[in-house]
């Protein structure tokens, strides 16, 4: 299927059958195809080491960092071919990822968690205008935010990792498992926010999530990724529908007999 | 070329855990052997005492310190110090009217003893931390080696050693001490190249990859962290005393100071963690750089016409050392034995490289 | 009299440690961006003393620009060795970085003494050598300057840390990662790290320059430094003032009631004995941070 023109002109990021090898030998993803439409939200969704944050990292630039590098295919972001450029490049340009684990700086107070983030062009009055805007978006940060960030709860850590990426001024916002470890109230807030920020500044979003459930009901869009593959692509109100999709992701289902999960994994092999 | 062999053909595992796979190797090591036996025939006595012999010896005991640094992966920052304690114990115990065999003996076991205070070091912390505390060891030992005159040899701060003698009969010639010092670098040699196709020399190695690990694995960690030092103290103790005596003819606290034990990691680091062949490679290179060096500049200078002062000619050797390192670490920071590993892998498969893979 | 002889021990002792201090300070920036233990901070500081000398006799520059000139030279000489040496090591063993900045003692050693000979030459920065009198305590001024300009840099460090790039450099120290996904270029913020820390050996070089002479003695400050710097926890600058200010202190101390039982000399033992303790007790020093775990 070929879309249309006008179409193609309304991704904010698109990739190209990429493939990404750890170390010159570990091939980890295998020609992952994705699009994000401009505004849109878009989760990338599959089990354990199917190769999902790895894509983050081949669209971000961190895979340098872990001694990847992306061997086959190519990215563009808003036209602009970003395969190869650094990683803090393309943060200017306006990707910024959230990466797995809230790695906020933990012996910074989150006031200076978000001073860090901000680029150094930024003049201290829009710097203290965005940081306004974040505390109003999650007015908990703005309670503690002379306090070590390292000892803030899991939740309130996720939210100044996100707070400390929109300091980046990103169109293109890339968040892996926001949801890890956080109890289910936590999760809704913080994906009611993204959303708010989704509809409010028209930013697109890319969401890695485990938890598909949560994930499906804000996304537009979700792919499935099975062993460094896209093995479905399809919107949020299909993939839920979905059988399959319900029976591996979403827990339930109807499936209860091996026939069932044979006939699965069948089908799997055949879509890779 | 020389080695032609195309791909590993082992049958069993006896032929895999063979000290040569290669029969290229075997006869490589066993030309080296005739080659070192020949030596004294081949070498004037100048090169042979001034080069060849302090080479063998320092090889030994970089070999003893790659096995706790290269195979067990403990930073060690004051192995001379360790060589130290060989050699004046060996010294003061041949002084004593000791047998040389013996001395030699009581120098590796009290070298082992001392050796083992840093093993306790060891125990508690790693990498940096124990790179630290070994150096802080090494001061002050330093310190206590200038600072009594009952060891260190009164006013003079040096110890003349008795006529080195095995079996009774006094070594004086430069052929026999030559000998001596071949000898132990082959006995080392012998001793490490087997280490690896052992328990020991494999628990030292998951040791090294991660000592928690290998706790899970069953492997005693702290056990083996102390073998590993007193084993390679042993090395170093011996090594001195021999240093000592085929070579200085008398002890004195800066032929063990801190620059000595850097020396020795600098050794093994530019022949290569965990190389045998590498070692031999490194210290030649540590070793003899100064000297070639010298003659370089020293040459160039006056076919140049230039007039440098003695200042300069003495400290250009050290500024060209330290380049050395660098430049090692940059190309390659497994050192030169990874090198000759690079060229050796090439050669076997060579010219028929599309086997590979 | 015994007293007030204590006194003088102490008060002599703590400045000299500020001066430790001063030196440690290079080896804290470091060690805080990129773990690294520069072992060549001691060369660095002999470079810096030496180019400063060279600035001020030999090409007769007023000393107050021939400092900063020289200031300026190391901080690129700074970035350099980051850029060219240690950059490529990242991420390998500890033992093979150590090495490395082994290597660059020794080679920097080496240069320096090659084109400035080694005979110790000095600054005269117009400080008198004769001593202080407060009370009955005697003061060497130089090391009054000495701990004055610790103080000082301490400070302007403590402010640097609080602006928009010091708070940079603080992210960097915390997590490479995160650094990366948010625009912070590591690889820049480490190298502004050396460039200052080779700045901060100059300050050192200076001030211990003037006391004993600039030669290849200051290298050997490098034991002390570290002492301090461990002491105080490897990656705190307050760390390191409270560090130099307790070894000063107790190696002052110490020696004069150790030197007479010893015969001599004792300085050198207990830096050794405080290094061995400090690793052997805790680890990461006074101020050093363990990793924040949250239950």
């Amino acid at each position: 299927m070929t879309p249309a023109p006008d179409k193609e002109a309304a991704k904010i990021l698109s990739t190209n059958s990429i493939e990404v090898l750890y170390d010159n030998v570990m091939l980890a993803i295998k020609g992952v195809s994705i699009q994000v439409p401009k505004g849109g939200m878009v989760a990338l969704l599959g089990s354990n080491g199917a190769g999902k944050s790895t894509t983050l990292k081949a669209i971000s630039g961190l895979l340098k960092a872990e001694r990847g590098r992306v061997s086959r295919g190519e990215i563009s972001f808003e036209g602009t071919l970003i395969t190869d450029l650094p990683a803090q490049q393309r943060v200017e340009m306006g990707i910024c990822h959230v990466i797995e684990g809230r790695r906020v700086f933990e012996h910074l107070t989150p006031d200076e968690n978000l001073d860090a983030a901000a680029p150094m062009s930024m003049t201290r009055a829009t710097l203290n205008a965005e940081k306004q805007k974040i505390y109003e978006y999650f007015p908990r940060l703005a309670e503690r935010k002379n306090s070590q960030a390292g000892y803030l709860s899991g939740g309130e850590q996720q939210m100044l990792a996100i707070g400390r990426a929109l300091m980046t001024q990103p169109r293109l916002l890339m968040l892996d498992e926001p949801s890890l470890g956080l109890a289910p109230f936590l999760v809704a807030e913080i994906f009611n926010i993204i959303k708010k920020i989704n509809k409010v500044h028209g930013l697109s979003v890319l969401l890695v999530e485990q938890n598909a459930l949560a994930a499906l009901e804000i996304v537009s869009d979700g792919y499935l990724i099975e062993n460094g593959r896209v093995v479905m692509h399809d919107t949020a109100q299909a993939l839920k529908s979905n059988s399959d999709i319900q029976e591996f992701y979403l827990g339930g289902g109807s499936a209860t007999n091996f026939h069932d999960i044979k006939h699965y994994s069948r089908r799997k092999r055949w879509l890779s | 070329m020389f080695y032609r062999l195309s791909g590993v053909h082992h049958a069993s595992y006896m032929s895999d855990s063979r000290l040569y796979k290669i029969p290229a190797d075997r006869n490589l090591a066993l030309f080296f052997l005739a080659l070192g036996l020949a030596a004294p025939f081949l070498f004037g006595s100048l090169y042979l005492n001034s080069y060849v012999l302090p080479w063998l010896v320092w090889t030994a005991a970089a070999l003893g310190l790659n096995m706790v640094t290269g195979w067990a992966g403990q930073l060690h920052l004051g192995y001379a110090a360790v060589m130290a304690v060989g050699a004046y114990s060996a010294v003061h115990a041949a002084k004593f009217g000791v047998p040389w065999e013996f001395a030699l003996l009581i120098g590796g076991i009290s070298a082992s003893v001392i050796g083992s205070l840093f093993a306790f070091a060891a125990l508690r912390v790693k990498g940096l931390y124990l790179a630290l505390t070994t150096l802080a060891m090494q001061f002050v030992m330093d310190w206590v080696l200038t600072h009594s005159p009952t060891i260190s040899g009164g006013s003079h701060a040096s110890l003349q050693a008795p006529t080195f003698a095995l079996l009774g009969q006094k070594i004086t010639s430069d052929t026999g001490l030559y000998y001596v010092a071949f000898g132990w670098c082959l006995l080392v040699t012998i001793f490490m190249l087997n280490l690896r196709r052992t328990g020991l020399g494999r628990a030292l190695v998951a040791v090294r990859e991660k000592d928690y690990a290998a706790a899970v694995l069953g492997v005693n960690s702290f056990y083996y962290k102390f073998v590993a030092f007193a084993t390679s103290s042993f090395i170093g103790g011996v090594s001195g005393a021999i240093l000592v005596a085929t070579f200085f003819f008398l002890a004195a606290p800066e032929q063990f100071s801190v620059a000595v034990s850097i020396q020795a990691l600098a050794m093994i680091i530019v022949g290569g963690l965990g190389s045998i062949i590498g070692t031999y490679f490194g210290v030649a290179l540590i070793l003899l750089m100064p000297s070639i060096v010298n003659g370089i500049v020293a040459g160039g200078a006056s076919t140049l016409g230039l007039k440098l002062n003695v200042e300069s000619l003495a400290h250009i050797p050290n500024a060209v050392y330290g380049a050395l390192i660098i430049i090692i670490l940059m190309i390659e920071p497994l050192g030169l034995g990874k090198l000759y590993g690079n060229i050796r892998d090439y050669l076997i498969l060579w010219p028929f490289d599309q086997l590979k893979k | 009299m015994e007293l007030a002889f204590l006194a003088e021990l102490t008060a002599n002792g703590a400045l000299t440690g500020l001066l430790y201090s001063l030196f440690a300070i290079g080896l804290v920036l470091i060690y805080k961006a990129s773990s690294v233990p520069n072992l060549a901070q001691g060369a660095l500081t002999m470079v810096g003393a030496y180019l400063v000398l060279a600035l001020a006799r030999d090409a007769g520059l007023p000393l107050w620009a021939a400092i900063p000139l020289a200031a300026v030279a190391m901080f690129g000489l700074g970035m350099g060795i980051e850029r060219v040496a240690l950059r490529r090591l990242a991420g390998r063993p500890i033992v093979m970085i150590l090495m490395m900045t082994l290597g660059i003692d020794i080679f920097l050693r080496g240069t320096t003494l090659a084109i400035w000979g080694g005979t110790s030459r000095s600054f005269d920065l117009g400080v008198s050598s004769d001593p202080l009198f407060l009370g009955d305590i005697l003061i060497s001024r130089i090391n009054l300057v000495g701990a004055a300009a610790a103080v000082l840099l301490f400070v302007v460090f403590v402010m640097f840390f609080r602006t928009r790039l010091g708070t940079r450099l603080r992210a960097i120290a915390d997590d490479y990662m995160a650094s990366w996904s948010v625009g912070i270029s590591v690889e820049r913020g480490v190298g502004l790290s050396w460039g200052l820390a080779s700045i901060v050996a100059v300050a050192a070089g200076i001030i211990w320059g003037e006391i004993q002479g600039v030669d290849q003695s200051l290298s050997l400050l490098l034991l002390k430094g570290l002492t301090v710097a461990v002491l105080g926890g490897l990656d705190s600058i307050f760390g390191a003032m409270l560090a130099g200010l307790i070894l000063g202190i107790v190696e002052n101390v110490g020696s004069t009631y150790l030197d007479p039982l010893v015969g001599g000399g004792s300085r050198d033992l207990i830096v050794a004995a405080v290094l061995i303790l400090t690793v052997m007790v805790r680890p990461h020093g006074l101020f050093g941070r363990h990793d924040i775990e949250r239950v």
